[in-house]
């Protein structure tokens, strides 16, 4: 295995749970709630993912309790930003700052350790070797050997660009957010179309989050998902919550993680080099901001000359 | 009237849901929140613990809450109070001054090291557009990342086995009177005079209608750029003020893990006090004393402290849901009223 397959195989493993969060976020995105909730989500779900590995000693277990996990906190949402009109910022920082404290809360009263427990007893997720994929020159060494939720990712993209641009169902849930009285004066209550999408969300954030405490580490520490999810957040926002787009984002951030580990091996400290992802998404924010400034001033250009 | 009804029902709610919870994992609620009541509140040195540990998240709360009311969502309140510390910590490392200019000083170096940092994130918002919100969060793990770095390298106290500095000059130590702590003081003042900026002056006005309507305050001929960039920096100073009293009056060290949850602990308090300042003070004493009782539960009923989280995240969902079921029912009432009015 030379650099360049390193480098990308990495950046893969680096991107799949900011994909996966940013997915998620991209239908509610669509549907029109403001969701910052991914964050906690993915975090409850990282918790369960290896308690229910450890307990049952099955990764099946595992993944399936994530997603419950995530779930639950989802349906919290519904019940608060969809049915009791709460504010969705709050709503969403409250989840967060709930999730963090539970899982804090759940790690020392189930494995009895403060900050970090990495048991060998917790079963993480088997590789998958797809054997007609490892044999395509240059791309086989990229794509192969990777755990089952990064071709679970794979899959969710294309999935969801076809259901959210291609479907019925996409079209309702695109006109929930673009203008949710005409939706509703149609007959299809907006409102359910919100539902959808936050438990779709629920289903990728339990993914994401069992993907980081059993694929990419086997271990779950206090806050590990370290702002995954406020980065997928910006990814979305970033593409407009197009799921290609937020696809093309994750693997860059995937890259600059990549890169951040590089650059350790330049005496430059491991501090230092962590910062990378936060800082890529300050540049790519950089150049999205750049680019909707310009365009407000283009519309205001063609305001002048008519 | 309505705001007590509705801060007690979630209190009541958040703490039956704990004591539930206590329950199911076979321990006594009763038992524990007795515990929980006389390490916070029962004795003198209690009051005191509990007082001194909601400095950090008073003012946290009061930069959060002044921030949300005045427009700008700056969540960076865990960033700006580690660059606050820093700042502080590496004035207290290099000067050694009489202590009536020292204490001042450092907290004057604390005050900037926050506001540095939030101008940073306005900074970015004023050249590039570019969102406070996203802007804000990132740089926490920026600063995150940064002091951990400053206390590994630079700055490290190299007889320590974990990263953090050597005890900055005992001048720069607050003072002590028996279990009270001078911070407290500090976070008195800064509570008053920001309730005395927001409410008695001009500018504090025209930040908050700013807040509530931004175009009715650019109308009215608010600079509401200008106001934007000094919302940005004050509310760095206080996290940042935040960060300095927790070293000069606690370990007078930085140490690895510092105020970790005081900043998003801050926010909670902001939000569920709906951004009111002498709420903010309330709900940030309410929460140290959950704090500092998780202690005594640990040890009187085998509670793990960090229930004290569980409990804070519960009380913020249960107050929110609170407030907004009770105005929805206000509103409802209303409509019958009028409806009923009308027809008679």
């Amino acid at each position: 295995m030379n650099l360049w397959t390193g480098l990308l195989n990495g950046a893969i493993s680096g991107a799949t749970s900011i994909l996966l969060a940013g997915l998620g976020g991209a239908f509610t995105y669509y549907a029109g709630v403001f969701n910052i909730a991914m964050e906690g989500m993915m975090l409850m779900a990282a918790f369960c993912a290896v308690w229910g590995s450890f307990t049952f000693s099955s990764w099946v277990a595992g993944l399936l309790l994530a997603v419950v996990g995530s779930l639950g906190l989802a349906l919290v949402f519904i019940l608060f930003a969809v049915f009791l009109d709460t504010d969705e910022f709050v709503t969403g920082i409250a989840l967060n700052l709930f999730a963090l404290g539970a899982t804090t809360y759940l790690l020392r009263q189930s494995f009895g350790v403060k900050g970090v427990y990495a048991g060998s007893d917790i079963e993480p997720l088997p590789a998958l070797t797809l054997p007609w994929v490892a044999e395509i020159p240059w791309i086989g060494p990229v794509m192969a050997g990777h755990n089952l939720i990064v071709y679970g990712a794979v899959v969710a993209t294309v999935a969801s660009a076809w259901l959210i641009f291609r479907t019925r169902f996409g079209l309702r849930l695109r006109a929930a957010g673009y203008n949710p009285a005409s939706l509703d004066s149609s007959g299809v209550s907006a409102r359910r179309m919100r539902v959808y999408a936050l438990l779709v969300c629920g289903v990728l954030c339990g993914l994401a989050g069992a993907f980081l405490s059993l694929g990419y580490v086997t271990l779950f520490s206090e806050n590990m998902t370290a702002g995954r999810g406020w980065i997928s957040l910006a990814a979305i926002i970033l593409v407009g919550g197009n799921p290609w787009g937020v696809a093309l984002i994750a693997l860059l951030f995937g890259l600059a993680d990549v890169a951040g580990l590089l650059l350790q091996s330049y005496q430059i400290p491991a501090q230092f080099t962590a910062m990378t992802p936060y800082l890529a998404t300050l540049v790519a924010l950089y150049f999205y901001a750049r680019r909707a400034s310009r365009a407000i001033r283009g519309r205001a250009a063609g305001f002048r000359d008519e | 009237m309505a705001k007590l009804f509705n801060g007690l029902l979630g209190i009541g709610v958040a703490l039956a849901l704990g004591g539930l919870l206590m329950l199911v994992q076979g321990y006594n609620p009763l038992a524990s929140y007795g515990a929980l009541l006389q390490f916070s509140v029962a004795d003198s040195y209690a009051l005191a613990t509990t007082f001194t540990n909601a400095v950090p998240l008073v003012l946290t709360g009061l930069s959060a809450a002044l921030a949300f009311a005045s427009g700008p969502v700056n969540l960076g309140q865990p960033g700006q109070l580690l660059m606050g510390a820093l700042a502080a910590t590496v004035g207290g490392l290099f000067l050694d001054l009489p202590p009536l200019l020292m204490v001042p000083l450092l907290v004057l170096l604390a005050m900037a090291g926050g506001a540095l940092w939030a101008g940073l994130a306005a900074l970015l918002r004023q050249v590039f557009q570019m969102s406070e919100f996203i802007v804000t969060l990132m740089l926490n793990m920026v600063a995150d990342f940064f002091t951990i770095w400053a206390i590994t390298y630079p700055l490290q106290d190299s007889t320590a086995y974990s990263p953090m500095t050597p005890p900055i000059a005992q001048s720069g130590w607050l003072p002590e009177w028996g279990d009270w702590n001078s911070a407290v003081v500090w976070m008195l003042a800064a509570v008053a005079a920001t309730w005395f900026f927001s409410r008695r002056t001009r500018a504090g006005y025209e930040w908050r209608i700013g807040g509530q309507n931004s175009l009715f305050a650019r109308l009215g001929g608010c600079p509401v750029d200008r106001n934007f960039v000094w919302v940005m920096l004050l509310t760095g100073a206080l996290a940042g003020l935040a960060g300095g009293l927790v070293v000069m009056g606690g370990p007078h060290r930085f140490l690895r893990g510092l105020g970790a949850n005081d900043g998003w602990d801050g926010v909670m308090v902001a939000i569920v006090a709906n951004n009111s300042l002498p709420g903010v003070f309330l709900y940030g004493l309410f929460f140290a004393a959950i704090q500092s009782g998780a202690l005594g539960m640990e040890l009187i009923t085998g509670v793990p402290s960090e229930i004290a989280m569980v409990l804070q995240g519960v009380l913020v969902l249960a107050i929110v849901a609170s407030r907004e079921a009770l105005q929805q029912v206000t509103a409802r009432l209303a409509v019958r009223r009028r409806a009923l009015e009308r027809r008679a």
